[in-house]
């Protein structure tokens, strides 16, 4: 059965498009995907992220048996600070790549992907053996709403918001009298907050942030304009950029990986292996030269052969391009600058392969 | 007469307009653009070139994914709406008059459109 949000029926009577997803009935756009967008670049929006999974671990041995199970090193990871993280299986390739907050001395939160829970508590669960955790799937308490965009920090200010917090980091907050947590973080490359709310007060936080967010110009988003600032910020999507057979290394993400970490944790043979001696694929991210885009699952080729597939592709209303993220052949002539093709309904388009994240990151707070 | 009395819909959301000169205009339906949302490229066909009843003929695409058009009838391209093809934004502001896709001359028989549905039937299947 599908699964709705607390505020399902909000979305539907602001006329949004719902579409299925994850499992879950959810908004995919508004307005229009675009209007959206610009809006949470120039202005301020609040995301329905109800959908994805809140997963708490504690217990004696909490820190201990994360630090098994993610190439991230939890025991350096401070209270009321969170880190990026992935999961991975013993060959490296990935069940999920999460959020991990530090809720207490003996506490963590786990936020994952709507589509990969089960799959989450499973490696969560089989791995627990011998150590002293309690480890709790709370996803049906919880409803989380993003606010992102330049005007954020200001909005929930204005609601209550009176800790200054720097980015990737969670507090107890008051917002428009509602008791929440407030994180500062999000997937779109702007400033901004996730807010982790109870159910029963889901529906009056989200009435309050639109209409106080009025003088700010907020517009409610939907998981389109989500997916389109989630790209121009370079950030992946688990199921089209990172998957069971993709390995952090190959996706690019080696700068989230300590080098020094001591503690094994599953997949770190191939994950520092693949450090040490390269890897057979590389994500890049493209530049389409010409008016077409590049979709996922369509191929790359360079120099006449086919050397690899995109993950992820859509325009990126703020550069006027299309852009998209592709694996390609680890080959050292495929750089920044190079030219590579796109099959595109049987005609080979010419795309540029730039640097990430497409646009500059406007989300590093540090105070 | 406005110009939803006049055209045929395929249940694919292509429409097609009978422009009383032996020539015919396809294009797509506002319940297709507005499924779709923002259209941000589409890809028309050369001039000259033929299709059958139900060939692609075009390609739309949205911000989230692309589609393929199909023709309503069988018929030989004679003109192509380049400024849509320029600015696929049209299509979300007016697709009947403005956003038109290509005129065609008819290369098949009336039995093709036996199929084709008036806009007042088209909306109530949609419904």
């Amino acid at each position: 059965m599908v699964k709705e949000t607390f505020i399902h029926d909000k979305h539907v009577a602001l006329g949004a498009k719902m579409v299925d997803f994850a499992g879950w009935h959810m908004p995919v756009q508004y307005s229009s995907i675009i209007e959206e967008h610009k809006n949470v670049r120039e202005n301020v929006g609040i995301f329905d992220v109800s959908h994805m999974g809140e997963v708490f671990v504690s217990g004696f041995d909490a820190a201990a048996f994360l630090n098994s199970l993610v190439p991230q090193n939890i025991l350096e990871l401070d209270y009321s600070k969170a880190v990026y993280c992935q999961l991975p299986k013993e060959n490296g390739g990935l069940i999920d790549d999460l959020i991990i907050y530090r809720l207490g001395i003996l506490e963590y939160m786990i936020i994952c992907n709507a589509s990969r829970v089960d799959e989450d508590l499973n490696r969560l669960v089989n791995h627990s053996r011998g150590f002293d955790v309690k480890i709790y799937d709370r996803s049906h308490e919880f409803s989380l709403f993003a606010v992102q965009g330049p005007k954020a920090d200001e909005l929930m200010r204005k609601m209550g918001l009176t800790t200054h917090q720097n980015s990737f980091t969670i507090c107890p907050a008051v917002i428009g009298g509602v008791k929440l947590l407030a994180s500062r973080s999000g997937y779109t490359g702007e400033d901004g907050y996730e807010l982790l709310v109870k159910n029963e007060h889901a529906e009056y936080l989200w009435d309050e942030i639109l209409k106080q967010g009025k003088e700010f110009n907020i517009m409610p988003i939907g998981l389109g304009a989500r997916d389109t600032l989630r790209l121009e910020a370079g950030l992946h999507l688990y199921g089209n950029d990172l998957d069971e057979n993709t390995t952090p290394v190959e996706a690019g993400l080696s700068w989230s990986i300590p080098k020094d970490k001591h503690a094994d944790y599953v997949g770190k043979d191939v994950i520092m292996g693949q450090i040490a001696n390269g890897v057979e694929k590389k994500l890049i991210g493209l530049k389409m030269l010409d008016k077409s885009i590049a979709r996922h699952e369509y191929e790359v080729y360079f120099k006449g052969e086919k050397v690899g597939t995109v993950t992820s592709g859509a325009p990126s209303p703020m550069l006027g391009a299309n852009i998209a993220l592709a694996y390609v052949k680890n080959n050292k002539e495929i750089c920044t600058g190079s030219i590579v093709q796109v099959m595109i309904r049987e005609k080979l388009h010419d795309a540029e392969v730039v640097k990430r994240p497409f646009i500059e990151k406007r989300n590093k707070v540090r105070l | 007469m406005s110009i939803t009395e006049k055209i045929l819909c395929s249940k694919s959301h292509e429409f097609l307009l009978d422009n009383g000169d032996n020539t015919y205009t396809v294009g797509l339906t506002d319940y297709a653009v507005e499924q779709l949302g923002d259209i941000v490229f589409l890809e028309l066909p050369e001039e000259g070139t033929e299709y059958k009843k139900g060939d692609t003929f075009a390609t739309v695409e949205s911000v989230k994914a692309a589609s393929e058009i199909y023709m309503p009838v069988s018929g030989k391209v004679i003109a192509v709406n380049t400024s849509a093809a320029d600015s696929p934004e049209i299509l979300n502001e007016d697709c009947f008059e403005k956003g038109w896709l290509v005129k065609i001359e008819l290369t098949g028989n009336e039995a093709e459109q036996a199929d084709l549905l008036d806009y007042e039937d088209y909306k109530e299947e949609i419904e």
